[in-house]
Parts: structure tokens; sequence; C-alpha cells
């Protein structure tokens, strides 16, 4: 029997004779009424009540999650649920996910697989994770909410399709807000003493712990993360450390020391549960702090993407920076002409004198980085910083989480990935691109599982620790 | 040693140097020793307590699940919740719990064992909120401004203790908001074709399901059932019908009849963001009345009713929907023995004129009836079945539901709020005070269930 083709006709599985002329006639017919129904479908789904999009909680802090349900959709129906912020500098960003309703026409982002998009499979906060600038915005872009006192507003839509979707307008859309502080929480600003920061007091009488809360070399003063640890019960203070002109006086160390005190000999706080956060750089003022200080004894420490290079003791935490940033000049361009500080880094610790002595630290020390940091060699640091303190018999007090393909900016969850962002170089005002590491999907996970261990390491160290005065 | 000494002695130290700048709101010198003693004994505790809630940002409709940890295991404590009202009243409510073994309380869980409720409820601290002692007699609380939040302060405090003996020790505090509007969602003030209303409007595109939302006697403009449902996915146009400045007539008199609601259900129709084959009307009291006359008389369809305790007829009714003064007729007012009057007896349909009672089995759509059986205010009893039957006998009981909620009064409002039993009616010529009826945790329950049977109904009658 010759092969079947494609103009041969079935019926009940016994192939019909018909003549070419009929078959075309059939062909015809078909095509019609498969465009029809098409059309009927689109009109029909036009004329029905548009779908039901919820967002819950509508209002939350940015740590938390939310459930987002399409319902009242046709079943089967194919739809592409869509994320946009429009951020203080003006750049919109975006994420979105392709989704089918099941049988009684929902899609719930929680529990559905995204099939494509920004992200993929199961994933209920990929909305805000994958996140990325529109396609035609500046390239290089950060996201970063300067005013923590308004929250982020997410425009979350339901577009009928997954390709092409943006060409017509949303079935729905809703606006959530995400939020750095909780209600109640005090901002004052602190310019006390020469210590510039943004001090954070939660509702309450206290007394609370307290974090000196501190950012990487990028300067200036971010007060997200101070403003969202106030939201979960401590004093904060988010300190500016690099915020100053090249010709003022190079802080000393005595700078980070006073800041110290200030949140420690707050009538709020408990002074003998102060600890510190700090991140790239700022970690290093964490390290050094914990190592040298005889003014402070900080109680715990957390340090993401740790810094411990430390030459040439006695001088300041920003000469010290200007004079590696300046030596990273040589640093690798790659093929996108995005920067890579992490291999000539990693050649300036290799010298045990340019470290920090961190086996003299006396606290509970908690390490956070990522294995793909292209920016600073944190994983030979890590590690380094193990052995360290196992050689000066304080393994005990360290604890390390370390991610796979996760970058070097590691911040608190949901926010979105950056591989690669425009940098400033303080000294020269070069703009360059620095790599900073991590793929998206690793990178977020690692996000909202550091978050969540951080919080449960400082609750334990700094709300229900051991009494410290019982040691001494 | 030497060491804790010396810090708890620095403590002493700054505290009074510096606690005169940072003394708290409720700072007097009694509250100002309490606050250095209180440091200086929760300085040698092992913990510090901590007080959460999620989401602390809400909408008035959802649970705030409240938390107390890090405190000692058994050990009693009271949790407190204070606001105030636009007015400037504060409004209190106080429960008494004790901590479990892992030394936490979670109210979601928990049983209270006194204070303004008792047993596990998780939402007890907003609805069983009450004047502050000393306050202003027949107090109600209603939020004017939807636009911005009921600040809420719950605090954790030592021992079982009530706020009005202020001398406890508080623990910890947590500050929440409450909204009635979700983001996005849309005011929009309405004065045109002599309608005065508000519109809220969902975000997004719509088309939406649209609501009618009529109140009661009282009169006035009240927005915030309309801005919750607009929160949840329905458009909705609250309007005045007496007692608003914008309106014409006395305030007393309802002056508006048939044809202003039906400019009101035509301004719904015409507007461009709501479907219009699917809206519906929502009357609480005797909002009932032009709920019951839009569905029968003026030519409108509704998709769905939803009455609350509402009579079916008026003695004061005219032809044209309009109510004469409602202090002309006192003859069924009965007077308890405080003074305080219940109208039931003016709305019990054994009283009311034939004529003055709506053609209810006219009606083509879904009716839902919600009563509160200790009504004082209105005969919904009665008045719901006179409904039922008159559907009943037009072959039309498909239609009829009914929801019947024992120990819930009159103002059957949005839930986790707190309901007046009795409040000021009037205050001149002299002070009136009318009886609402109902009990405090019946009356929470009913709230708490109407609403999501409304919100059902209205997702069942106005989506599907």
């Amino acid at each position: 029997m010759e092969a079947a083709n494609e103009t041969d006709v079935f019926l009940n599985g016994e192939q019909l004779n018909l003549g070419t002329d009929v078959k075309y006639k059939i062909f015809l017919h078909l095509t019609e009424f498969l465009f029809l129904k098409k059309t009927l479908l689109l009109s029909a789904m036009t004329q029905v009540v548009p779908p039901i999009l919820s967002v819950t909680p509508s209002r939350a802090l940015v740590d938390e999650k939310f459930k987002v349900l399409v319902e009242n959709l046709p079943p089967g129906c194919p739809v592409t649920v869509r994320s946009l912020h429009h951020s203080e500098d003006k750049d919109d960003w975006e994420a979105y996910g392709h989704y089918v309703s099941d049988h009684s026409g929902v899609v719930s982002v929680s529990e559905d697989l995204s099939y494509g998009g920004t992200y993929t499979g199961k994933e209920p906060m990929g909305l805000l994770w994958s996140m990325r600038p529109v396609p035609g915005s500046r390239p290089g872009l950060r996201l970063r909410k300067m005013n923590v006192c308004t929250p982020m507003l997410v425009t979350i839509s339901v577009h009928s399709g997954h390709e092409g979707f943006r060409d017509q307008p949303p079935l729905a859309s809703v606006l959530t807000e995400r939020w750095y502080m909780a209600p109640g929480i005090r901002r004052i600003n602190i310019n006390e003493q020469g210590v510039q920061g943004t001090l954070f007091i939660p509702p309450g009488p206290g007394p609370f712990p307290g974090l000196l809360d501190m950012w990487g070399g990028g300067g200036g003063l971010l007060e997200s993360r101070a403003a969202l640890l106030a939201s979960h019960g401590y004093v904060s203070l988010a300190l500016d450390y690099l915020g100053f002109d090249q010709e003022s006086e190079n802080l000393e160390f005595k700078y980070f020391e006073t800041a110290f005190n200030i949140i420690k000999d707050h009538p709020q706080v408990m002074p003998d549960r102060v600890g510190i956060f700090g991140l790239s750089l700022g970690s290093l003022v964490a390290v050094t702090l914990a190592a040298y200080s005889t003014i402070v004894k900080p109680c715990c420490i957390v340090c993401i993407s740790c810094n411990h290079y430390y030459p040439a003791r006695g001088s300041t935490v920003t000469s010290k920076f200007e004079g590696v940033t300046r030596q990273l000049s040589k640093a690798r361009v790659n093929e996108d002409n995005q920067v890579i500080w992490k291999d000539v880094a990693l050649e300036f610790i290799t010298d045990p004198s340019n470290i920090a002595e961190v086996g003299r630290i006396n606290c509970p020390t908690l390490l956070v980085n990522g294995c793909d940091d292209q920016n600073w060699p944190t994983v030979e640091t890590a590690e380094d910083v193990a052995r360290l303190m196992r050689e000066a018999g304080k393994e005990h007090l360290l604890s390390r989480l370390a991610y796979p393909d996760t970058g070097h900016l590691i911040e608190p969850p949901f926010s979105p990935h950056f591989r690669a962002t425009t940098f400033v170089m303080r000294s020269s005002k070069e703009k360059v691109i620095l790599l900073w590491g991590g793929q998206t999907k690793p990178h977020s996970d690692a996000q909202e599982d550091s978050w969540r261990k951080i919080l449960s390491f400082l609750q334990f160290h700094l709300y229900c620790g051991p009494n410290l005065k019982a040691k001494i | 040693m030497f060491r804790a000494h010396m810090s708890v002695t620095r403590i002493w130290q700054l505290i009074e140097k510096r606690m005169m700048s940072c003394i708290s709101v409720h700072g007097k010198l009694p509250g100002l020793q309490r606050a250095v003693g209180e440091v200086r004994r929760k300085s040698s505790f092992r913990q510090s307590p901590l007080l959460t809630a999620t989401p602390v940002r809400a909408l008035i409709d959802e649970q705030i699940s409240i938390k107390g940890r890090f405190l000692s295991q058994n050990y009693p404590v009271t949790v407190c919740a204070q606001m105030h009202s636009e007015e400037g009243d504060l409004w209190e409510a106080f429960a008494h719990y004790t901590t479990n073994a892992s030394s936490s309380i979670n109210l979601t869980s928990d049983h209270s064992v006194g204070g303004s409720y008792v047993g596990c409820e998780p939402m007890g601290l907003f609805w069983a909120l009450e004047p502050a002692l000393g306050s202003r007699e027949g107090l109600r609380l209603r939020k004017r401004n939807v636009e911005t939040p009921y600040i809420v302060k719950i605090s954790l405090l030592e021992g079982h203790t009530s706020p009005s003996e202020g001398q406890s020790n508080e623990l910890a505090a947590v500050t929440t908001e409450r909204w009635y509007m979700a983001p996005g969602v849309r005011r929009i003030e309405i004065r045109q074709n002599k309608i005065v209303g508000t519109l809220f409007l969902p975000p997004g595109p719509g088309p939406f399901p649209a609501m009618l939302d009529l109140w009661g006697m009282g009169g006035g403009l009240l927005e915030y059932r309309s801005a919750l449902f607009a929160s949840r996915g329905f458009a909705s146009l609250s309007v005045a019908y007496m007692g608003h400045k914008d309106l014409p007539g006395p305030p007393h008199i309802m002056s508006v009849g048939d044809s202003y609601f039906k400019s009101a259900c035509q301004l719904l129709q015409d507007h461009c963001q709501v479907d219009a084959d699917r809206i519906g009307v929502i009357g609480l009291s005797f909002g009932v009345i032009p709920t019951l006359r839009i569905a029968t008389r003026i030519g409108f369809k509704p998709s769905c009713l939803i009455c609350i305790n509402g009579p079916v007829g008026s003695p004061l009714l005219d032809e044209d929907g309009k109510n004469k003064m409602f202090e002309s007729d006192q003859k069924h007012w009965e007077f308890d023995d405080r003074g305080y009057v219940s109208f039931r007896n003016v709305f019990l349909p054994d009283n009311l004129p034939p004529e003055s009672k709506q053609k209810v089995k006219n009606i083509t759509c879904p009716l839902m009836y919600i009563l509160g059986e200790d009504d004082l205010c209105t005969a919904s009893t009665e008045n719901a079945d006179l409904i039922e039957e008159a559907l009943r006998s037009a072959g039309k009981s498909h239609l009829f539901t009914r929801l019947s909620y024992p120990g819930a009064g009159h103002l059957i409002e949005p839930p986790y709020t707190p309901y007046a039993r009795v409040s000021l009616w009037r205050a001149k010529p002299e002070k009136l005070f009318t009886l609402w009826g109902g009990h405090p945790a019946p009356h929470a329950a009913a709230q708490e269930d109407a609403w999501k049977r409304i919100l059902e109904f209205m997702e069942t009658h106005l989506r599907r």
C-alpha cells in the first residue's frame, strides 16, 4: 500500500478515495472553520467577564512572599503574567512568565509552572527576582531603593497569549506595594560626633538589639537593608562611610567605633547585643572591628561577600580601598567590556601580611558568599578565614554559607539579580561596568535562603542568645 | 562580673541623662520611673521579648497573625490594641494569655482567658475595640476618609492587667495599618446628574462588575464598604440619599426618590469600565427599601440584591419613594429603662401600611437577606419572612437566600471592626440614643461570616 500523504482523507480509519478538487474544498472549509473558531474564541474572550487577578497580600515587606492568582479564564488558556516597576531612576523593570490555565480557568503563580519568560518552572516569586530592565533600557542598571519611606510599586498584569503578549493591552492588572519599612519605625538622620548615617528604631519600648549596617565600595548611603532589619526588631544604623570628598580627612578606625557606640549607647538598645552587618567592603570593616578594636566588642558579625584584605595596618579603610582600586585598573576586561576584579584581587590576598588577623575574632561570625563571585575572591577569602580561625581555636564561632552560581551582590530576597552593573571609580570618576557574577535563578535562591538564615543567626545571637554577662 | 555591673550602672546613667529627651508618648513622672525600672530589669533578661504582626499592613477584611516570642515559660501576658478614631477618641481592646512551653503566644491558635474577649479569637483585638474609659457615650467607629489607614498599636504587657489600670510594664509593641482601600483602587467623587456619591474602581482596564451601595437612615455618604468592594475587584458606587449637604431638602427628610436611584444605576451602566450587564445592589437597614424599589419599579434589572436588616416598607414613604421625616411618627417607638429607643416595631410588617410594602414578588434576580436575630432597630426576622413568603408564592423561592445570625444586631458591617449595641441617634433638641442590638462575640462572628458570603454571592451572580 502506498504511503499516506498529507492530502489523503481518512474517515473512521478508512481511506476515502476522493478527487483532488473535493479534497481541496474540504481543506478550505476546514481552514475557514478553524479561523472562525479562533476568531470566535478571541472575541469570546474579550466579551466575557475579564479574568480576576489578585495579589495577596497587596501590601507586604520586601522579604515577604505573595500569591498571584488569575481566575475566571477560559480553561486551557495561554496567558502571560507580567510585573512592571518604574524605578526611582526612571527606568522600567519587568519580569514575566508564560502560563496555561487549568480546567477551572485558574492560573496560580505559586503552584503552576511557567513555561517561559524571564523565569521558568514553579516560582511563586519569579515575578520579582527575575526582573530586568525592559528591552531598550540603558545598560548596566542596578535597582536600589533610596527612599525607604515609600514602597516599591509593582504592577502585576495578565495578558493574552505567550508570544507577542505585549501587543495588546492587559486583560487585568493590579498594583502591589513592597515596603522596606514596617509602620511605626522611626527613621532618624544621624550627624553626630562626625558620624553620618541613618538610624532606624522599631516601635515599642525596647530595649532592642542593635546592628551597624554597611554596604560596599560603591559608596553613598543605602538604607534599604537597615530599614528591613529594623522591621525585624533591630535598631539599625545604616552607615555612610565612603560618601566623603577626596579632600576631607581620611576616616580613622575610630569612625566605625564611634558609630558602633552611637548604637550601643542609645537608651533603647541593649548594649551587649549589638552586632555588625557588612557586605563586601563593609564586611572588611566588620572583621577588622571584631578582630582589632579594643573599644567595641560586637556581639556577632554577618559578612556577605567577605573581604579580609588589610595591608599596612594602621592606615584607614578608605585609603586602603582607594589603593586597591588603583591597582585594580590592571584588572581583566572580558569580551562584554565588563571588568573582573577577582583574579587581580586574588593576588593581593595571597600574601599573609596583607590579611586581617581574623583569628583574633571573639564573636560568632557568619560568612555568606557566592561561588561565582567575579568581583572579589570571596570563595578563597572564606576558606582563608576558616583556616585562620581554626588555627586560632575559634572554629566554633564560625558559620559559613556558600552558594553555587551566585555572585557578589547578595541582597535581601526577591531583589533582582545584577550580573554586571555600572560602577563609578571613586578616584578617577571613571565609569566602568563591573562584573559581579552569578546566574539569576541560583543567585535568587541564594538571596532567599541566606536571608532566612541570616535572620535566624541574628535572632539567635541577639534576641535569645546566652547571656554574655554570665561568661565574664 | 565587674563588667556586668558596669554595664548596668552605665545604662542607668545614660537613661537618666537621656530619658528627658527621649521620653515616650505616655511619659509622665511615674512612667519615667517605670521605664527606668523596665530597662534595668530587662537588661538582666536572657531574652528580649518580640511582638510581631503579619501582615503589618492589611485590608480591613484580612486576618492579621499576632505572635509574641522570647518571653518566659507559662508567663501571664496581656495583649492590648489601641487606636484613635478620626474624631480623636481612643479605642482599646485587650486579652489575657499565658505563654506556652516555648515561651511564646500565638493569637491565631491560643485562647484568651479574660479581657475584651475570651477563647480563640485571632482578630478579637480588632472587633472587640471599645471606647476607652471616660469617653463620650454612644460612640460608633466609622471611617470617613478611606484613603488613609487606621493605625492600630498592639502592645504586649506583663501580667494579666487592663489598659485602664495603667500600671503594667510594656514588654514590646508593633504598629499595624488597616486599610479599606487596596493599592491602585481609584476613588472618584460623583456630583453629576444630581447624584451625590463616590465611585470606587478597582485597578486595571476592566470592565468590572459593579455594586450600588446603600446605607441607612443615619444618612450621609459612607464609603468604606464600597472601598472594600473595589479592593476585591468590583466597581462600587456609594450614594447618599439623605443627611448630606449636597442633597436637596432638609437633612432628616429623604427628598430624593426613584428617579434619583435610577440616575445612579444609569451612571454605573454608562461607565466605560463597568460591565452594564453585571450590576448588583446592596442595602443596609432603611437602604433595603430603595434596593427593593430599584429591582421592581424603575425599569432596571440588577443581577443580584443583598439586603441587610432592612424593612420592606416604611409608614412615611410616598409613591416616589421619598420618605417624610422619620421622627414625625413615634407611636411605635419603644424606650428602655435607660431612655434608649428601639425602632424595631416601626418596621414590623403588621405596623406597615400595606401600600408601603414593596412588591417583592416582582423581583427577577437572586436576593440574599442577611439578618441579626437580636436586631433592635428593625424587625428583620419578620421582614425576611415576608420577603421569603412573597417570593415563594410567586414561585421564586429559588431566588431567595437567608442568612440568620443569632446574637447579632442591626449593624452588620465589614468584618473585624467593632460594632455598636447603642449609639447616639441625634444630639438635638436633646440627646437620643438608639439601640441597635447584638452581643460582641456573636456579632463579630456574624460580620465575618456574612462578609465572606456577600463576596461569594457577588462572585457567583456578577462574575461567572
